[in-house]
């Protein structure tokens, strides 16, 4: 299988750095990097666990030309089978045994969270959450030792409210998957919704249990109510569903509808011409957008390797590759305290422009994309357009904000 | 009773076995520590839930569900009231063991299977209550950092701490198994009808088993919270329950320690073989396979049984007949 | 926040919860039909029915077109069923003297390397198939929209009711596999080849799961960990029909459905709380389910 071949090169990659590492003595001095990789690589949400893993790869070779502080980054992988104790223990195997000098991933939220405080805070070990978009990460649980390379809750219900406080939409409802990431995508819309525009009203809300299969009769009770704007919150396997119950009933060609990540071509590809147009939805990285040079190089490196568009995760992993390689070099040497002071306000080129790892939060400050879903032929599935770009600092949650969430 | 298990050759080895677990720390590495306190928890529930269905004849097929009722007593008490870490720890058993009351007098008037099924309806209720009441529960993703006490800081003293309450709940197991209520119980497991002819509530004893058990598995999920700082609610989910069931089959059904040989394998495996495979779950069901078409007593299982047939005077306490 | 109970709403639900229980039926009809004749709690029932929706879509996209739709309804079925052959075969039949006990964690085990070899197969992405044009879209029933699949479905359960009941009642083998269920060693003692018959029921049942996964393939996203969510449903619907009763697995799926979809209408908050209190209440009532179990 693919993720086979990947392994086999990762593996050969590794044992050449080693090989290389003990011709040469003169570098003793210097070291390699090590990063150890906590994600998911089984059941459904390894699609975003091995979309990651391919980008930290492009990006380690990348890196590794150069070489950082004379040595190189080198990483381990450990698979948490998206479950909380076994991504615990396989951290803390990376930490205490392997050594790792910092460690990354991983798609649950729960297992991110439990990581950072239990991995990261208790052993002083730099932690990247690069998938989990929970905002408590670095909101009201963040600490020093934690960073979050993804877009999160906060940034999307912002930028979701900015566009939409400003259309004329009274009465919301919010439905979607009665779990943590949905319950915060819901709450962080509606409060900056409610900041931004005083008069608007949920009128009511609908949650069904992740990996409901059969979502018509929450349609048709939200059909009923007539709503100015449905706010669905979902994500993963759930958010195909949602999508293929919009086309069936048809309640997008009356009703306005936003979801987050909606115009993500992971879930869209899927669906193929099947997915229904109109459907409004936020984004932090799409692979065809911005079409700037970088980005377009990015693109093309990463389909000429893994023959396929990188995702979100990707991209987010690229651009942690090059945090850490950049925090090291600022640091000017591998040391836990002085890279994560190095890290703070660090800002490095990723293939949608600069972006900054915010000191306050430790949050990467992205720019956050809006666009409408429309099918494209070229394509043979829907993509965003009428793309909105917003900028990164406008749409998150402010250093005052963030202050106050960690009292 | 107890002076003879005090003299007995086992007792000896067990303290021995203890005496060099205490003194690991000293040699071991932090990680391996780590392991160990994990086996000693997956052990401790698997053994609990070995005292049903080994030991009982019991399918208590949810008893995961119990566990879970134990770690977040514990974690909410201790997140969410100001009182001190003890309470919260004494109060995960006592609440875990109400929980297997309560389920336990609903299931027992049901047989086998029909038991088995109810009651995993009633702990997927558990777990679904804990998943929704975002409230109480904070839903899917679960508490985390939950402070412990001072002394529960460093890996050592953790360890030191999951080490002595498994101790202690192992030899209450040990006891409450060698006395007449355990020999009920293996009779009613191995003839319920002959049991009830001769005038035994064979219901109220399984009852008070499941209370037991229950007690245990919750104690169990405290040193869980004790060890990640950690609950969240895949805890009670049915899928942990059948991987207990398997410690147990590893280990073997009919042995004192079978199961916490059982949690160690698995543990191991997925810890050794986990970090390099992604498939070792594959791995983990063809073992299963093997064992129960060549070795369905489980590894200490097979061994002991021969033992048995050359001492049968002296026969373990927990071995049927 | 309280949705408004409309009688359309109402009815609407209704069709919906009646089309959800269909699919549980089918599936749970299969875990039924095995635990009566062979007594084997099937807990791998559940990765059948996600093999089924793989190769379903797998089928589907080959083909492409409407056509593609309808040979992966065969086709998924018969894959599946070669599969269950081949380990009943190799696996199971030496093992139906074993505790229950014993059969459960057995195809946990057969669970856990079905689930690793699905991944190897066709990997981790999320797929979908679309169900062929003139089952798409919605009709209006008293003024709300009900998706045609739903109503397709609807049909299709019943035909499978009536088709296992015909199969169980009509047929030779049918009968041999009822009385094997009764009491196994009167069969083989008056010379029939009980080895054959359990081998064909078992597939029969495995059949069923493959059935259900090509059927709800069009209406979810196919992925792996389908079959967790599955097979406990399907566990508890058989238990409250009474253990290897077709009609019993009926009436469990309708419990099962109704409570949920109308539970929605009622408190939706806790409508996934509904089937399982519905399940506690039958069995706290009528232990051994509601109509007659085989056992």
């Amino acid at each position: 299988m693919k993720r086979e071949r990947f392994l086999s090169v990762g593996l050969r990659l590794a044992l050449a750095a080693c090989a290389l590492a003990a011709l040469i003595p003169a570098a003793a001095e210097a070291r390699n990097i090590k990063v150890g990789i906590v994600d998911t690589y089984s059941g459904p949400p390894a699609v975003f666990g091995n979309d990651a893993l391919n980008g930290f790869k492009m990006a380690v070779d990348e890196i590794n030309q150069k070489g950082v502080l004379g040595g190189k980054i080198e990483f381990v992988t450990r698979d948490d089978k998206f479950k909380v104790d076994i991504g615990l223990t396989m951290a803390k195997e990376l930490v205490l045994k392997e050594n790792v000098d910092l460690i990354v991933g991983t798609v649950n939220s729960g297992l991110a969270m439990a990581v950072s405080d239990a991995v990261a805070k208790k052993e002083k070990i730099p932690y990247f959450a690069w998938m989990s978009k929970s905002e408590n990460i670095t909101g009201k649980a963040g600490h020093r030792y934690v960073f979050s390379t993804t877009e999160n809750t906060a940034m999307a219900g912002k930028t979701a409210a900015s566009v939409l406080s400003k259309r004329p939409i009274k009465r919301i409802w919010v439905a979607g998957d009665d779990y943590e990431y949905g319950h915060a995508l819901d709450e962080s819309f509606t409060r900056y919704m409610k900041l931004m525009k005083p008069d608007v009203e949920f009128i009511g809300r609908t949650w069904w249990k992740v990996g409901e299969p059969d979502l018509v009769p929450y349609f048709t009770s939200i059909q009923a109510a007539n709503p100015d704007l449905i706010h669905f919150c979902t994500g993963g396997a759930s958010m195909a569903n949602v999508l293929k119950t919009i086309k069936t009933t048809g309640i997008h060609q009356k009703i306005p509808i936003y979801i987050h990540t909606a115009i993500d071509y992971a879930v869209l590809k899927p669906l193929g011409t099947e997915a229904p147009e109109g459907v409004m939805g936020t984004m932090d990285y799409l692979f065809y957008y911005p079409e700037v040079e970088s980005n377009r190089k990015f693109v093309k490196d990463y389909q000429a390797r893994f023959n396929a568009p990188p995702g979100f995760p990707a991209f987010h992993a690229y651009t942690t590759a090059y945090l850490i390689a950049e925090g090291f070099r600022k640091a000017g040497k591998i040391d836990k305290e002085a890279f994560i002071d190095a890290v703070e306000g660090l800002t490095v080129d990723t293939p949608v422009g600069k972006v900054e790892m915010r000191a306050c939060d430790h949050q990467a400050v992205y720019p956050m994309l809006f666009g409408t879903t429309k099918i494209s032929k070229e394509f043979g599935a829907a993509v965003a357009t009428d793309i909105l770009t917003l900028r990164g600092a406008e749409v998150m949650p402010t250093c005052e904000e963030i202050k106050a969430a960690r009292k | 009773m107890i002076a003879n298990i005090l003299r007995s050759r086992e007792f000896i080895l067990n303290l021995l076995v203890l005496l060099a677990l205490a003194l690991l720390p000293a040699v071991a590495g932090r990680f391996y520590i780590y392991i160990l306190s994990v086996i000693l928890v997956m052990g401790l529930l698997a053994m609990s839930l070995n005292l049903l269905a080994g030991h009982g004849g019991t399918y208590q097929f949810h008893h995961a569900a119990f566990y879970g009722v134990g770690a977040y007593t514990a974690a909410l008490l201790i997140t969410r009231t100001a009182l001190p870490a003890w309470v919260g720890f004494a109060a995960g058993p006592v609440m875990a063991a109400l929980a297997g009351l309560i389920i336990g007098g609903i299931c027992v008037r049901l047989n086998k299977l029909y038991f088995g099924m109810l009651q995993i309806s009633l702990g997927s209720l558990l777990w679904i209550i804990v998943l929704r009441w975002y409230g109480l529960t904070a839903g899917d993703d679960g508490i985390h950092g939950i402070p412990m006490p001072a002394f529960l800081s460093t890996s050592t003293g953790i360890y030191y701490f999951v080490l002595s309450v498994t101790t202690a709940c192992l030899a209450l197991m040990y006891l409450i198994l060698k006395s007449p209520f355990g020999a009920t119980l293996r009779a009613i497991r191995d003839n319920p009808q002959r049991c009830e002819a001769v005038g035994i509530n064979v219901r109220r004893h399984q009852l008070a088993a499941i209370v037991i058990a229950t007690f245990f598995a919750g104690a169990a999920g405290v040193l869980f919270v004790v060890l990640e700082s950690s609950v969240y609610p895949d805890m009670l989910f049915w899928v942990l329950s059948l991987e207990i069931f398997i410690m147990c089959l590893l280990g073997g059904w009919f042995t004192f320690y079978g199961p916490m040989l059982g949690a160690a394998i698995m543990v191991a495996l997925r810890t050794f073989v986990g970090s390099t495979t992604e498939y070792w779950t594959l791995i983990l069901g063809v073992v299963l396979i093997l064992l129960i078409f060549f070795l369905p007593e489980g590894l200490m299982g097979f061994d002991l049984r021969k033992l048995i047939r050359a001492r049968r005077r002296r026969a373990y306490p927990s071995v049927p007949e | 926040m309280e949705t408004s109970v409309t009688i359309a709403g109402f009815i609407s639900q209704l069709l919906v919860g009646l089309s959800r229980a269909m699919i549980l039926f089918i599936v749970a009809s299969g875990l039924s039909f095995i635990l009566g004749v062979l007594r084997v709690p099937n807990v791998a029932h559940g990765s059948l029915y996600m093999i089924g929706a793989f190769v379903a879509h797998s089928v589907a996209t080959a083909v492409g077109g409407s056509s593609g739709f309808w040979l992966a309804l065969v086709a998924a079925p018969l894959a599946v069923a070669l599969i269950s052959l081949v380990a009943e075969r190799l696996l199971f039949c030496h093992l139906y003297e074993r505790e229950h006990l014993m059969l459960l964690l057995f195809t946990f085990a057969l669970m856990l390397i079905l689930g690793d070899l699905t991944k190897m197969t066709w990997g981790a992405d999320y797929r979908s198939i679309t169900a062929p044009p003139f089952l798409q879209g919605s009709v209006p029933v008293l003024g709300t929209a009900l998706p045609r699949y739903n109503l397709f479905l609807l049909i299709i359960g019943p035909l499978v009711a009536v088709g296992l009941w015909l199969i169980s009642t009509r047929t030779t083998f049918g009968k041999i596999a009822r009385a094997a269920a009764v009491d196994r060693e009167m069969v083989g003692a008056v010379g029939i080849n009980v080895s054959w018959v359990f081998a064909m029921a078992f597939v029969l049942g495995c059949l069923l799961a493959g059935l259900g996964g090509a059927l709800v393939a069009p209406t979810v996203s196919i992925t792996l960990g389908m079959d967790h969510t599955i097979i406990i449903e399907a566990f508890l619907i058989v238990t409250i029909g009474g253990l290897g009763n077709i009609w019993g697995a009926m009436a469990g799926a309708l419990i099962f459905g109704l409570t949920q979809s109308l539970g929605v209408l009622f408190l939706p908050q806790f409508a996934i709380v509904f089937p399982y209190l519905a399940v506690v209440c039958i069995l706290s009532l009528k232990p051994t389910g509601l109509l007659k179990s085989v056992w």
